[in-house]
């Protein structure tokens, strides 16, 4: 392959403690290397702001979001962020583009990329759909991709935790992971969606889902336990119970203090806690609802086993999607709004439902607002990764806008002054005048990912890591990132480059060529006689309730034609 | 004022997608320039003037802005689409999305008018001098509010979903109308004065009066005593009940 030298960059690579500083980076073979001969392209930065492609590590870009685009025909004629949403015509090198929350999966590579994103993971795989996902995967051009199968209502983990069976819930996690061709562990709601088969929901930590005699906290543990004893890249990433209730915050640090004696081998948290905003209520009900974002900022701020996401609040039309059934439930009552709602068998429930997040609704305005103050109150930024949970808090291509709110107090002070009076009693952010620098936007978007989720060669430009790389049309030397929040938003709209692979992908914000992107999943290995064991109780499951038989059940290696496998050993 | 005549040269079965016929983008523009604007003529562009004689008589804003239409355009969708201001005169039936989001200004058809006319319409006036299609004044898949202003008269027969999901702005249909009109009504004003069938289900709000016969009548109403409007007494009906918190309001004799 061809040699590349990045001239004149301005590098923020907080992975190797290069704080936008002047230098070359020399590509060959799809790497970062020390050097390339003098017959490598060039390509001059100009002093421009460059950094590792973004790693997205919570979105939702396949399966689930079928279902919202069956549900919202309406979607692909919306054009709020224009040049990243609404149709636009296939081109020589492009096909055709529809869509803003749910998006077609050409429009979600195309606008990922432009945005100098290079790798997304999807949120939550069922293992009985995950076909369709790999299906999704390799439809969606240029990114690299990685998906978390879903463990948290699942029969087979819930009775192994009953029946204190910790080696065989591990074989079992380790063949699912195989089975979706899964990158880590993903709970949501534990329990709720089993509770859900059945028209109810789990209250709590402590409230024992039906039939099956455990409680969300002993399934939480479990599976961290589970988690840890397979050595796994990542750890399990949380969505806590009670999701988008007021007061839920209580649940939210609770559920954080069960894992703190959780021991990792890796160098990386034992914890992740997904899109918190949504469960950093205060409050006791919809009218005295508030931001707990302080309480949950302070709790996290003197602990170092966790890692969270933000799930920040978009204004304007988004679209949740979620395994949590009963909370999509909810929502569509309280909304007035369509609604999907689907049983997963063994393993879930989820649903979908649109949502407009106005400015002028106070409930609305305080969720905008507990996003970045959870942001901006946890001092250190390796603990938190920037998201939106897209499309939940909205669609992933306004996160340009979304930086401007962690960047500049001045950007916030304006959208602050069009909120209401209600609203602003309930939160803490018109008092927080913490900005954010690139260097600290680099961590959220792309540093800490890489320790996150163990990935050694994303989410950095040194030596040995791929090299996926995006330069910004803005100067670190002379920008003021506080007042020109136009100039920084228009930056990171449309990467004057992204290089994938070592392949310019993107130039001037349009895209140039559109290569295949890989799929991560890991192998966990187990020994025999556990997976053994495991797999008699397995075959039961199969052949009393599910209906799918095992055979057509798995993930075959056709469905992965770009895979990388990471394999672990059980410790 | 501006006069603008089209005369459609030939009549087309491949249909023309004419959402750049209205007068914004008309407005104090010379001969040449609108018989340069491109339409799309079934999978290609196709300037104006290829397809319509175009003649012109003065300049002025988009307000004073007059557009008439002559020959058989039951086959060229989408006129007047977004308009905002001025007038268009078709003097034909005109095919699919005729006004739809227009946000002002005035068009009438003195012919019939296929589906989807006024659909999603913020303001401005439709008078349609013959008959209508499905959804007139509706909404597009997905879309939680059809029309949300103006106002649209039909002295003929309209076909079934008038005013889907409508949520604001009036219609007035002078003869029947087809299944369901004012499905989903969330505000919007509906006169329907020959016979219907089935109005009004899953009425949040707003207000619809049917003057004929109602066929097939939704049980889920409840009857609240009589209400005279404009010198005739109706049963009044309050509901859809199975919306939470509905206050429409339906009107039938």
């Amino acid at each position: 392959m061809s040699e590349l030298l990045i001239k004149n960059a301005v590098v923020c690579d907080p992975i190797n403690k290069i704080n936008c500083e002047k230098m070359d980076i020399s590509v060959k073979d799809g790497k970062i290397v020390d050097s390339v001969s003098s017959g490598a392209k060039v390509i001059d930065a100009g002093g421009k702001l460059t950094m590792a492609g973004g790693v997205d590590g919570h979105t939702h870009c396949a399966g689930k979001i079928n279902v919202g685009r069956f549900m919202s025909p309406h979607d692909m004629r919306m054009t709020n962020v224009p040049g990243l949403s609404g149709k636009e015509a296939p081109t020589a090198t492009t096909r055709a583009q529809v869509g803003y929350n749910t998006p077609n999966a050409f429009a979600i590579g195309y606008r990922y990329a432009k945005l100098g994103y290079t790798t997304i993971g999807e949120a939550a795989i069922p293992i009985i759909g995950a076909r369709h996902t790999h299906e999704e995967f390799e439809a969606i051009p240029i990114l690299d991709k990685f998906g978390l199968t879903l463990f948290g209502s699942n029969w087979q983990v819930m009775e192994y935790i009953r029946d204190d069976e910790p080696e065989k819930l591990a074989a079992y996690v380790a063949w699912g992971l195989k089975a979706s061709r899964g990158y880590g562990i993903k709970i949501v709601n534990p329990g709720g969606g089993e509770a859900w088969g059945w028209g109810k929901n789990v209250s709590g930590l402590d409230d024992p889902v039906p039939n099956f005699d455990v409680t969300p906290a002993q399934i939480v543990v479990g599976l961290a336990e589970a988690n840890e004893k397979l050595n796994l890249p990542h750890s399990i990433h949380l969505h806590c119970n009670n999701l988008g209730k007021p007061g839920n915050y209580e649940t939210t640090i609770a559920t954080m203090k069960l894992l703190e004696n959780i021991k990792s081998k890796r160098d990386r948290q034992v914890l992740h806690v997904t899109h918190v905003q949504f469960n950093a209520y205060g409050g006791t009900s919809w009218r005295d609802f508030e931001s707990a974002a302080p309480q949950v900022s302070d709790y996290i701020n003197t602990t170092d086993h966790m890692t969270f996401d933000l799930g920040q609040a978009i204004f304007g039309p988004a679209m949740t999607m979620t395994a949590d059934g009963p909370v999509e439930y909810s929502n569509s009552r309280m909304l007035h709004a369509k609604w999907s709602n689907m049983d997963v068998e063994l393993e879930d429930a989820s649903g979908v439902v649109p949502i407009t997040y106005s400015p002028k609704n106070f409930v609305n305005a305080v969720q905008w607002a507990i996003g970045l103050e959870l942001a901006l109150l946890v001092k250190d930024p390796w603990k938190v990764m920037f998201t939106t949970d897209s499309p939940n808090g909205g669609s992933f291509v306004n996160y340009p806008e979304a930086y401007t709110y962690l960047m500049s107090a001045k950007r916030r002070a304006e959208v602050i002054e069009t909120l209401p009076e209600m609203a602003l009693g309930r939160m803490n952010i018109p008092g927080i005048d913490r900005e954010l620098d690139l260097y600290e936007l680099a961590i959220m978007t792309r540093a800490m990912q890489s320790k996150m989720y163990c990935m050694d060669t994303k989410g950095h430009i040194g030596v040995g890591a791929d090299a996926d790389i995006a330069i910004y049309d803005l100067k670190p030397d002379s920008v003021d990132t506080s007042v020109e929040y136009a100039a920084v938003k228009k930056a990171f709209s449309g990467a004057t480059y992204t290089i994938k692979g070592g392949e310019v992908v993107v130039k001037d914000g349009e895209i140039t060529m559109t290569p295949e992107g890989r799929t991560y999943w890991v192998n966990a290995k187990m020994p025999q006689a556990v997976n053994d064991a495991m797999q008699v109780d397995l075959v039961q499951k199969f052949k009393r309730y599910y209906t799918v038989n095992q055979a057509n059940y798995m993930v075959e290696d056709a469905y992965l034609p770009h895979p990388v496998e990471i394999t672990t050993e059980a410790i | 004022m501006q006069t603008v005549t089209l005369s459609l040269k030939e009549k087309n079965t491949i249909p023309i997608e004419a959402d750049a016929i209205n007068p914004d983008n008309f407005a104090s523009k010379s001969k040449d320039d609108i018989a340069a604007i491109m339409v799309w003529y079934g999978n290609a562009q196709s300037p104006i003037g290829d397809l319509f004689d175009v003649s012109i008589d003065g300049s002025d804003s988009a307000g004073n802005t007059k557009i008439i239409i002559n020959g058989d355009v039951s086959r060229v969708k989408r006129i007047g689409q977004d308009m905002s201001a001025g007038e268009i005169v078709i003097n034909s039936s005109v095919d699919m999305h005729c006004g739809s989001n227009m946000t002002g200004g005035k068009i009438t058809i003195n012919g019939d008018a296929d589906s989807w006319l006024g659909c999603e319409m913020k303001g401005g006036e439709i008078e349609l001098n013959g008959n209508g299609g499905y959804y007139v004044g509706g909404g597009y898949r997905g879309e939680a509010c059809g029309m949300k202003g103006g106002k649209i008269t039909v002295t003929g027969n309209v076909r079934d979903y008038l005013g889907e999901h409508i949520c604001g702005g009036e219609i007035v249909v002078k003869g029947d109308v087809g299944l369901l009109p004012g499905i989903s009504n969330s505000g919007g004003k509906i006169v329907i004065e020959g016979n219907t069938t089935m109005p009004a289900s899953e009425m949040k709000s707003g207000t619809i009066i049917v003057k004929g016969k109602v066929a097939e009548l939704m049980p889920t109403f409840k009857e609240d005593g009589t209400e005279e409007v404009d010198g005739v007494t109706y049963r009044k009906l309050l509901g859809d009940v199975n919306i939470a918190g509905s206050k429409g309001v339906l009107l039938v004799k």
